[in-house]
C-alpha cells in the first residue's frame, strides 16, 4: 500500500501524543455526532490529531456504536484555499466523450459513505463553502446538491471536522458566528518543550538530547512570532530539522534549512533566529 | 571592531527570543539618570533596556555574549534574592547582626550592610554571581560557549596580573577565574586554594543566588585581614550616592511581591466585611458601650491601615525607581533611523531613535460623539468614493476549473472534437472577487501646536518660562506629562486642530472600511533625536473595532514634529505590507521642527530638507506620498518639501475630512 493510500485508509495508527483531554472530548463528540472545530497555529498537530482519531474510531477499538464496519475511507481531508468553491467540494458536471456526467466532490462522497471529513483551514475557502456545511452540522445532517437537485442524507458514521487558525486575524472575522456556533471547539497550541521534545524524538528518531535542544529552539523562536511570522516555528519544522540531522546533515545546517529560512524572509529576523539557534545548539 | 548600531536591531530580536519579552538596546554611554551611572565600557540592564558598550574590539557574537550575560540576571534567579531567605539559608549570615535600614533599600544592599565594609562584599558578590550566571548560560546555551571563550580571551589579554595581598587584587583574581584563566600562582598563595574553592562553590549550574551570597561571604572572610578602608579603587557607586542597576531591578521585582501582599490584605478585608454583613443581626444584640468598637471592627481597621501603609510604600518605591532609572517604555519598541544632514550633504547614520507604541484608549472618552462624526460625513464621503469602489464579484469565463460550465466554451469544444481538433479544456466559468491591492498609511502630526484653536493666530511654539515663574526643563519642556496641554480645563470646550484631525481619521476609516482597502493610522511626535515617538492607532492587518475608535479618540497634542524618522518608519511598514499600491498621507499643521532638528533651534531648513529627503526616499521605494496641511502658509515650504507638488493646503480646516477623501480617491483610483 502506498503512503498516500496508507494515510487515507489508515492502515497503521498515526502517532499522536495527547496534550490534555482532547482524545476523550473528540471521542464523546463523535459518539454524539457533534461537529468539531479545531483551533490552533500551523503545524501544532491538528491534522495528525484528526488522523489519529479517525484511526481510533474506525480502525481501533474506540469505535463505540460505529465500530468502523464498512467504512472504506475513514478520513477525507480537504485542504481549503482561497480559490476553493462549493463546487469543488460538492461536485461538478464533467464532459466525458459525448456525455456530461455528474461527479461527486470529496465532501459529497464522504457524506454518502461515512467517516470523518476534515476541512483544513476552513476560513481560507470562499464564503459560499461555509454556508454549504450549515445543514450538515445541525440535526438535519443533510447536504443539498443544488445542481442535481439532490438532498443527500449523511451516513450514520459521518462527522464533519473543521480547523482554522486564529493567528490570521484578518480572516478570523470570516468565520461567522453562525458557522462557528455549529461546532464544539477544541483549542490546540504548541506543546510545552518537554512534550515537544518527546514528539520530535519519536517522529525524527534523533537523540533525546538533540530533540530537547530543538524544542527549546522552538520555544525561543516563538517569542518572535510578532515579527512577520505570526505562527512561530511549528513542531512540524522542528521534526523536519531532526529528520535532516538523521540523514547526516549537521544540526546547525539542518536548522538553517528547516527553521531559519522557512519561517521568515526578513533578513534581520533570519539572522536573529540563526543567532538563537547558534546559542542553543551545542 | 564592531559597533552596536550595526547589530542593534538583530540583537534586539535575539534578546526578545531568548527572554520572551522586548528589551530596548541602547549604548551604555546614552544612559543617564539622576541616581544611576553606567560605565560606557560596560554592560547593564534596566527594567526595559539592555545597555551595551558603543563599540567592542571583538567579533559580532561578543554582543550576544554580553546580552546573554545581562538577560541571565533575570532568567536565572539573581533578582529573586531576598534578605529573609538569605538569612534563613546561610548560617554565617545569621551569625551577623541584621542591619536596620528600613524598606527603602534593595535586599542586596541589606545583605552587604551585614559586614563592616559593604563595598567590598558588594564587589565580591558581583564577581561570584557572574561566575554562577556563566555556568547557567553555558549549560542552557551551549552554543554561546565558543563565542564567550573567544571574548573572554580578548579581555584576559588586556588584564594586569593580580596581587592577592589587597582587596582589588582579590577581585582581580576572581575576575581571572571568571574569565577562565589558568592561574598557577594562585595555588602557590596561602589564600589561593580557599579563594578558588569559594568561587567555584557557586559557579555551578545547581547553585542559586544564595550560594553566591554564601561564597561571597567566604571570600570576604578571606580578604578581611587586608581590607584598607576608603580604598579609592573600591569606591562603589553607592558610596558616591549612586546605585547599581541590579539594586533597582531587585527593588522592582520586590514590588511584585508587595503587590501580592496587597492583594492578600484586600482579600482579608473583603472576608471580614462579608463576615460582618452576615453578623449584622448579632451585632445589634451586642452590649457595647458608646463608641466602643467590636473586635471585628478592630481587625478591619487594622487591616485597612496596613493596606494604606502598603499602598503608600509602593507608591513611594515606584516613584524612587522611576526617579533612579528613568521613565520605562516597556510597551514600546525602539528603532534607529538615519537622518539627512543637508549642510554636510551626508546621512547621519542611525542618528534618531524612534519609539513605537500603541495609542492606549483612555477611560471615559466620549466615543458616541465620534461615532456621530462618522454618521454626519458618511453620505458625502460615500459619494466621493463611489468612483473607486470595486465591482465586487465578476464571472470569469473559459477557465480550467469553476463552478459552472461555460456553454460557449463547451460548444466550441464539441465543434473542435467533431472537426478532429484537440479541444480546449477550459470549459468552465467561475466568480472571482475583484480586489483593490492598496495599503494606505495615515501619519498624523501630534505636535503641541495641534492644540491650537481653529482660526486663531498660531502661538510661538518655542517653550518659554512659565507664568508662575518656574523654569521649564530645557532638555524637554514637555517633560513627563505629555497630556498636560490637554488638561487645560479653560480650553476644554474650544475646537482645536487635533479635534479636526481626529475626525478626519475617523471619517477616512469608515470610508476605507467600506472600500475594503487595508490602512494604518499612526500619530507621531517626540522630543529630540533620541526620542521620536510613533503611535499606532491601527495597523493595516487589524480590523476597525471599538478599540480602534478609542485609540483614535486618544490622539492628543504632545511634543515636537520630527517628520523624517516618522516618515521612514511608516514607509518601512508600508513596504512590508506587500501591497501593489502603497500610499502614505501625512496630516500636519506646520513645518517640521524639533529641539535638535538642525544646528539651531528655530531654524527650519534642516528639518525641511530631511523631511524632503525622507519623502524622496519613499518615492524611490514606490510609495506614493501626499502631505495635507492646515497651515495656511504651507505653500512656501511644502512646494520645496514634497515631490511633484504632492501636497494640499486646507484653507478651511473643517473641510479636512472631505478634502482627504478627495486626495485619497485621486491617489488610488
Amino acid at each position: 500500500m502506498s503512503e498516500a493510500a496508507n494515510l487515507a485508509y489508515l492502515g497503521e495508527q498515526p502517532y499522536y501524543l495527547p496534550l490534555g483531554d482532547e482524545v476523550a472530548v473528540f471521542q464523546a463528540a463523535y459518539e454524539a455526532r457533534l461537529p468539531v472545530l479545531l483551533k490552533g497555529p500551523t503545524g501544532c498537530g491538528k491534522t495528525r490529531f484528526v488522523e489519529h482519531m479517525a484511526w481510533r474510531i474506525f480502525r481501533g477499538d474506540d469505535g463505540g456504536d460505529a465500530s468502523g464496519a464498512g467504512i472504506d475511507i475513514p478520513l477525507t481531508t480537504i485542504s481549503c484555499h482561497e480559490d476553493l468553491t462549493a463546487t469543488d467540494m460538492v461536485g461538478r458536471f464533467l464532459l466525458k466523450g459525448d456525455e456530461t456526467l455528474w461527479s461527486d466532490g470529496p465532501l459529497t462522497r464522504a457524506v454518502r459513505t461515512g467517516g470523518l471529513c476534515y476541512l483544513d483551514e476552513i476560513v481560507e475557502a470562499r464564503k459560499d463553502t461555509t454556508v454549504l456545511i450549515h445543514s450538515l452540522t445541525d440535526h438535519r445532517r443533510l447536504l443539498p446538491v443544488e445542481k442535481t437537485g439532490e438532498l443527500v442524507s449523511a451516513h450514520p458514521d459521518f462527522l464533519l471536522v473543521i480547523s482554522y487558525n486564529p493567528g490570521y486575524q484578518s480572516v478570523l472575522k470570516d468565520l461567522k458566528p453562525s458557522t462557528r456556533q455549529r461546532f464544539v471547539s477544541l483549542t490546540f497550541d504548541y506543546p510545552d518543550p518537554e512534550r515537544e521534545a518527546t514528539i520530535i524524538a519519536h517522529e525524527s528518531n534523533v537523540e533525546p538530547a538533540l530533540a530537547e535542544r530543538l524544542a527549546v529552539i522552538g520555544q525561543k523562536v516563538r517569542n518572535l512570532r510578532e515579527h512577520g511570522f505570526e505562527e512561530g516555528v511549528s513542531t512540524r519544522l522542528l521534526i523536519y530539522t531532526g529528520q535532516l540531522v538523521g540523514k547526516g546533515i549537521p544540526a546547525r545546517r539542518a536548522a538553517e534549512i528547516a527553521i531559519v529560512n522557512a519561517v521568515s524572509d526578513d533578513l534581520t529576523v533570519q539572522q536573529a533566529i540563526a543567532d538563537i539557534v547558534d546559542a542553543i545548539l551545542p | 571592531m564592531i559597533e552596536l548600531a550595526e547589530v542593534e536591531s538583530r540583537l534586539a530580536l535575539f534578546a526578545e527570543g531568548i527572554a520572551g519579552r522586548y528589551y530596548h538596546i541602547k549604548p551604555s554611554s546614552e544612559y543617564s539618570s539622576r541616581r544611576l551611572i553606567v560605565d560606557a565600557a560596560s554592560a547593564a540592564m534596566t527594567s526595559d533596556t539592555l545597555l551595551l558598550p558603543d563599540a567592542l574590539d571583538a567579533e559580532a557574537p561578543a554582543y550576544r555574549v554580553l546580552a546573554l550575560e545581562q538577560l541571565a540576571v533575570a532568567q536565572f534567579g539573581s533578582l529573586d534574592f531576598t534578605i529573609a531567605e538569605a538569612r534563613r539559608r546561610i548560617p554565617d549570615l545569621r551569625r551577623l547582626a541584621e542591619p536596620d535600614l528600613g524598606v527603602r533599600v534593595s535586599d542586596f544592599e541589606l545583605f552587604y550592610q551585614h559586614v563592616e565594609h559593604p563595598a567590598v562584599l558588594s564587589r565580591l558578590f558581583a564577581m561570584c554571581e557572574r561566575g554562577r550566571l556563566k555556568a547557567h548560560i553555558r549549560h542552557h546555551y551551549p552554543g554561546i560557549k565558543r563565542h564567550q571563550d573567544a571574548y573572554h580571551e580578548r579581555l584576559l589579554a588586556d588584564m594586569a596580573a593580580a596581587d592577592l595581598n589587597s582587596v582589588p587584587g582579590v577581585v582581580q583574581c576572581l575576575n581571572f577565574l571568571l574569565l577562565g584563566a589558568d592561574l598557577p600562582e594562585l595555588e602557590k598563595h596561602p589564600l589561593g586554594g580557599a579563594l578558588r574553592d569559594a568561587f567555584t562553590s557557586s559557579a555551578t549550574v545547581g547553585a542559586s543566588v544564595y550560594d553566591t551570597a554564601a561564597a561571597s561571604l567566604a571570600c570576604y572572610a578571606l580578604c578581611e585581614p587586608f581590607i584598607v578602608v576608603h580604598d579609592a579603587e573600591l569606591a562603589l557607586p553607592d558610596e558616591l550616592e549612586l546605585d547599581e542597576p541590579a539594586h533597582w531591578l531587585q527593588r522592582e521585582a520586590r514590588l511584585e511581591d508587595w503587590q501580592e501582599d496587597l492583594k492578600e490584605i484586600d482579600g482579608m478585608i473583603m472576608s471580614v466585611e462579608m463576615l460582618d454583613a452576615d453578623n449584622v443581626a448579632a451585632a445589634d444584640t451586642d452590649n457595647l458601650a458608646d463608641g466602643e468598637l467590636r473586635p471585628d471592627d478592630l481587625d478591619l481597621r487594622a487591616l485597612e491601615n496596613e493596606r494604606d501603609t502598603m499602598k503608600r510604600r509602593m507608591d513611594m518605591e515606584r516613584s524612587a525607581i522611576r526617579d533612579a532609572t528613568g521613565k520605562p517604555r516597556p510597551e514600546a519598541r525602539s528603532y534607529r533611523y538615519d537622518e539627512w544632514d543637508y549642510l554636510g550633504h551626508r546621512y547621519l547614520a542611525k542618528w534618531c531613535r524612534l519609539f513605537e507604541e500603541r495609542l492606549e484608549p483612555e477611560d471615559g472618552a466620549d466615543l458616541n460623539s465620534l461615532k456621530q462624526v462618522i454618521i454626519n460625513h458618511r453620505a458625502g464621503v460615500q459619494q466621493q468614493l463611489e468612483n473607486i469602489k470595486p465591482l465586487g464579484f465578476q464571472r470569469v469565463f473559459r477557465v480550467a476549473d469553476g463552478d459552472e460550465l461555460d456553454f460557449n466554451a463547451v460548444i466550441q469544444a464539441r465543434q473542435d472534437i467533431r472537426a478532429g481538433i484537440s479541444p480546449d479544456e477550459r470549459v468552465y466559468s467561475r466568480r472571482e472577487r475583484v480586489h483593490r491591492d492598496v495599503c494606505a498609511s495615515f501619519l498624523v502630526d501630534l505636535s503641541a501646536s495641534t492644540d491650537d484653536p481653529i482660526d486663531e493666530p498660531e502661538p510661538d511654539p518655542t517653550p518659554t518660562a512659565a507664568d508662575d515663574g518656574t523654569v521649564p526643563n530645557l532638555r524637554d519642556p514637555y517633560d513627563d506629562d505629555p497630556y498636560a496641554i490637554d488638561h487645560n480645563l479653560a480650553d476644554a470646550k474650544r475646537r482645536r486642530i487635533i479635534d479636526v484631525q481626529r475626525e478626519a481619521m475617523l471619517v477616512m476609516s469608515a470610508a476605507l472600511e467600506q472600500l475594503g482597502d487595508s490602512y494604518g493610522i499612526y500619530g507621531f511626535s517626540g522630543y529630540g533625536r533620541d526620542c521620536v515617538e510613533f503611535f499606532v492607532a491601527k495597523e493595516p492587518e487589524q480590523a476597525f473595532t471599538q478599540a480602534t475608535l478609542a485609540s483614535i479618540a486618544s490622539m492628543k497634542p504632545k511634543r515636537s514634529t520630527r517628520m523624517g524618522p516618522a516618515i521612514r518608519h511608516a514607509v518601512g511598514k508600508l513596504l512590508r505590507s506587500g501591497n501593489a499600491l502603497k500610499v502614505l498621507m501625512i496630516l500636519s499643521d506646520g513645518f517640521p521642527q524639533d529641539s535638535d532638528y538642525g544646528p539651531e533651534r528655530g531654524e527650519h531648513e534642516y528639518g525641511l530638507q530631511d523631511t524632503a529627503k525622507a519623502l524622496a526616499e519613499a518615492h524611490d521605494k514606490g510609495v506614493e506620498t501626499f502631505c495635507v496641511t492646515v497651515d495656511r502658509s504651507g505653500h512656501d515650504y511644502l512646494k520645496r518639501m514634497c515631490p511633484d507638488a504632492r501636497y494640499m493646503v486646507i484653507e478651511e480646516i473643517e473641510d479636512l475630512p472631505e478634502a482627504l477623501t478627495k486626495v485619497y480617491e485621486a491617489l488610488t483610483a
